[in-house]
């Protein structure tokens, strides 16, 4: 038995040498965060927007070592999926705006042939631990009216990620 | 997750100098020896008795009570085997010696091999190159379904069932030998209901899902397998063939499949036992030939098989992004066929030495098709070749080494999009995902060990090379993977991935008392990983191929003490590093890293009217905050389960079997940090029961 427990230290002591890598070297364990630090941010859940105007992105992007890029995405909702994360409103998934929800049950201008679609990347620059984004989106004249996903996604350079979504309408005027 | 393996060694394990008797078999004397000196690296072997004995409602979850192993949730109640941390294309599954070819790279494929038809499971812990050639790095799941019946006509039948998703179950088995002829023939069928987990709603993508009555909604499914085989065993000469077809249809949690979490038309809480959209279905056949003819000194074996796995992915048509809103349902669909040819021979010289050698050749081309594309069209064709030879110097030092040489070319097809891709004012495109890529690989790997007895030692030590050559996936892949909402791009430049490993063995064993520590060292110069960058793609976070140098460490420690010949108690546990030495991810590990663990458990053994034992098992598992991203830490748990069976003798040759297995029995929450489902927050089962009744005849 004795024999037994000092192999098994050996054994122990060879592969705790082998694996004595210094462990303490900084790395970055957490994501980006999207705020509205020091500003309003916009755009914000349910917001009505027209056809010809412009959504004005205005958010602030933080991270504790060095952001990455950022992306902003509006896809159609006219099949009412759900992924808002506004509000975090644990009785009402996804807290899609209510009004809106039964207005266009195979409504005219909801085919998905003129739904918008926005997807655009975007460069922060190198070193930036704070960033102001600020990014005017035109929504084209002919873009379908009904309810919208605006999806923000930003990275750290470490590869972690951030979402935000956030839902939008556009209207007829 | 319960005192698995406990009996296992149990079985080999008897004392010194007893007799076991089992059915079919007799072990004498130091079997766990004799199994310990039979090879140099670590193994644990697994019998068709106490697979039955320990059911735990599959394969893998009977399976996972060997230290080292684990069984990688990945959804609907199915799982996929992981040896030390090393899973999908770094470990190799084989069936009666054929490598099994299904649908291993991906995420959320299990075995798709009939679990009832198996005599026998072998792990294999370490690298296992030599003879298995690509992806055996982590180790080797080796399955046997080839038992000879010993009766003219001998059979069982079983029926089992899980509380947790409602599983239901029958398999039959059937065999008989006359006049050196045989033939085995087995069918299982498996119906589930939605699986249960302990909570009433999850976190995904930051906001919450309700579940109604706790369950994942349309997580059901069904399996139905069948095999025949027919054979000729003489006494010289031996030459089987068996057919075998697995067929698995099952449902995608429908709130974390595509894109968005869709709130979609389905009424999925109607009915807990239909399949809706999203589901997939596998088929797996396989046709597999054995020839064996041997003489005292020698043995020269054949074996070829054909293997087609066909596999359907279908979702609710949705447009996305410049995708229209496609035809059908059908997703993805995949057409694997493999061909396997293996000669082997094994010739003893002069006592001492036992010379094997052999050549494997496999060809395997797979065709896609759906709206969705991960993996373009591919063929590969590899071939290696090998020598081992083990030189028994004592009774008590045997060495071994050997040599395999892989070559292996894998032609991609190119892919491009089905639709068209705006790239600037008025022009589009149907953008290309793979490219034509057409690469060749040689990797030269080598294996060298010692086991030496002394007293109630056994010392084993090995050191081994062996590698894995880039998947189709990880050369070509360039699109969006709709499981993890993420950009994947391959890298066609890949090496083919190496790994060194130093594996030793320490057992020791009395009447009284087992020990059996095994630690290990693995070094990889060029790990093949999918690193997340800062990059967006399509709107999607860009994953990419890389590689980088891994190290790993890590130790599996067991004892068993018989402390009566009624009363036996057992702890064991692991424990893994793993950091990545170069690449973008220095100093991080690598992805879902095993958090330490340990077991402690007790048995009683009894016999009135037959075997019998009750034991009760303490499962404890470590934090794990070494991630990468985008994991999410994840806390320790423990579970209580219990474990018991008993075997009733009913006539001269028949006995019937009763097995019953309680997982979580205080119903406890926990996440599995290398589950699949951890990703999207979805917590374990809760308190899950398994009961398998069976008539041997």
């Amino acid at each position: 038995m004795k024999k037994f427990l000092y192999m098994s230290l050996a054994m122990a002591l060879i592969t705790g040498v082998l694996a004595c890598g210094d462990d303490n070297e900084p790395k970055d364990m957490t994501p980006p965060e999207i705020t509205d630090t020091g500003i309003t941010c916009n755009p914000i859940n349910c917001q009505v927007y027209h056809p010809g105007e412009v959504i004005p992105f205005r958010y602030v992007f933080e991270d504790n070592v060095e952001l990455g890029n950022f992306n902003l995405e509006i896809h159609n909702n006219f099949d009412h999926h759900t992924h808002s994360t506004e509000g975090h409103d644990h009785e009402h998934e996804g807290s899609e705006c209510e009004a809106h929800e039964q207005e266009h049950e195979e409504g005219e201008g909801h085919g998905e042939e003129n739904a918008w679609v926005y997807n655009h990347s975007f460069s922060i620059p190198a070193g930036m631990k704070s960033y102001k984004a600020s990014v005017d989106i035109p929504i084209p004249e002919d873009a379908a009216h009904g309810d919208y996903h605006f999806m923000i996604r930003l990275t750290d350079k470490a590869g972690w990620q951030q979402i935000k979504s956030v839902a939008i309408i556009i209207e007829e005027e | 997750m319960i005192l698995n393996l406990m009996a296992a060694a149990l079985l080999w394990v008897a004392a010194p100098d007893t007799i076991v008797e089992l059915k079919d078999v007799t072990v004498t004397g130091n079997a766990r020896r004799d199994y310990l000196m039979k090879s140099s690296q670590n193994s644990v072997q697994v019998n068709r008795d106490y697979m039955e004995q320990h059911f735990g409602g599959s394969l893998m979850q009977t399976l996972e009570g060997i230290p080292g192993v684990k069984a990688m949730s990945i959804g609907s109640g199915q799982s996929k085997p992981t040896i030390r941390g090393l899973g999908f294309n770094r470990m190799a599954v084989t069936e009666d010696g054929i490598k099994h070819e299904g649908q291993q790279w991906g995420n959320d494929h299990g075995l798709e091999i009939d679990q009832f038809a198996i005599d026998r499971a072998e792990v294999i812990k370490g690298p296992a190159a030599l003879l298995y050639g690509s992806d055996a790095i982590g180790g080797v799941l080796n399955l046997y379904t080839n038992h000879l019946p010993t009766e003219p006509f001998q059979g069982s039948a079983t029926l089992f069932t899980r509380t947790n998703n409602e599983s239901l179950g029958a398999s039959v088995k059937v065999g008989g030998l006359k006049d050196h002829f045989f033939y085995r023939a087995n069918a299982t069928l498996i119906n589930y209901a939605d699986y249960r987990v302990p909570t009433d709603s999850i976190q995904y993508y930051s906001y919450y899902i309700r579940l109604k009555d706790k369950r994942l909604r349309n997580t059901a499914g069904g399996e139905y397998d069948g095999s025949l085989m027919m054979g000729y065993a003489g006494y010289n000469f031996h030459a089987d063939v068996r057919i075998s077809d697995s067929y698995s249809r099952s449902g995608f949690f429908a709130d974390a499949h595509g894109l968005e979490v869709r709130l979609s038309e389905i009424d999925y809480d109607h009915a807990r036992r239909d399949v809706d959209l999203p589901y997939q279905w596998v088929n797996h056949m396989k046709v597999v030939s054995h020839t064996n003819w041997h003489g005292e000194l020698w043995s020269l074996e054949g074996s070829l098989a054909w293997q087609n796995n066909q596999r359907e992915e279908h979702a609710e048509p949705i447009s996305h992004g410049y995708m229209p809103r496609p035809d059908g349902t059908m997703e993805r669909r995949f057409n694997k066929n493999t061909l396997t040819a293996q000669l082997g021979m094994r010739r003893t010289i002069a006592e001492q030495h036992e010379l094997k050698a052999g050549l494997n050749a496999e060809y395997q081309r797979n065709e896609r098709s759906g709206w969705g594309f991960i993996i373009p069209d591919f063929r590969t064709a590899s071939t290696g070749l090998y020598a081992i030879d083990r030189w028994t110097i004592s009774e008590n030092l045997i060495a071994n080494a050997g040599l395999r040489y892989d070559f292996s070319h894998t032609n991609v097809e190119k892919y491009n999009d089905w639709y068209l891709t705006p790239v600037a004012p008025g022009d589009s495109v149907y953008k290309q995902r793979a490219g034509d890529i057409c690469r060749s690989f040689n990797s030269l790997t080598w294996s060298a060990g010692l086991n030496y007895t002394t007293g109630g030692w056994v010392l084993k030590a090995n050191l081994g090379k062996s590698f894995r050559v880039p998947i189709p996936k990880e050369l070509a892949a360039d699109g969006v993977n709709y499981h993890i909402f993420r950009y994947e791009q391959g890298n066609a430049g890949l090496d083919p991935e190496e790994s060194y490993q130093l594996d030793a063995g320490i057992c020791w064993g009395n009447s009284v008392l087992d020990i059996q520590v095994d630690p290990y060292v693995n070094y990889f110069p060029n790990y093949i990983y999918l690193s997340p960058t800062p990059q967006y793609v399509e709107g999607l976070q860009l994953y990419q191929y890389t590689q980088a140098k891994v190290f790993r460490w890590g130790v599996e420690a067991e004892t068993t003490w018989h402390i009566t010949p009624h009363w036996e108690a057992e702890m064991k546990g692991e424990y893994l590093y793993a950091r990545q030495e170069s690449g973008e991810k220095k100093g991080y590990t690598l992805p879902f890293s095993t958090p330490w663990s340990a077991d402690a458990g007790g048995k009683y053994k009894f016999h009135w009217h037959g075997d019998g034992f009750v034991g009760l098992n303490v499962h404890l598992v470590g934090d794990q905050h070494e991630i990468v991203p985008p994991e999410k830490p994840t806390d320790g748990y423990w579970t209580l389960n219990l474990a018991a069976g008993k075997q009733f003798p009913l006539t001269d040759t028949t006995k019937l079997r009763v097995s019953v297995h309680a997982d979580n029995l205080l119903n406890r929450r926990y996440y599995d940090h290398t589950s699949y489902y951890r990703l999207i927050d979805v917590p374990e089962p809760g308190f899950n029961m398994a009961l398998m009744v069976g008539v041997d005849f």
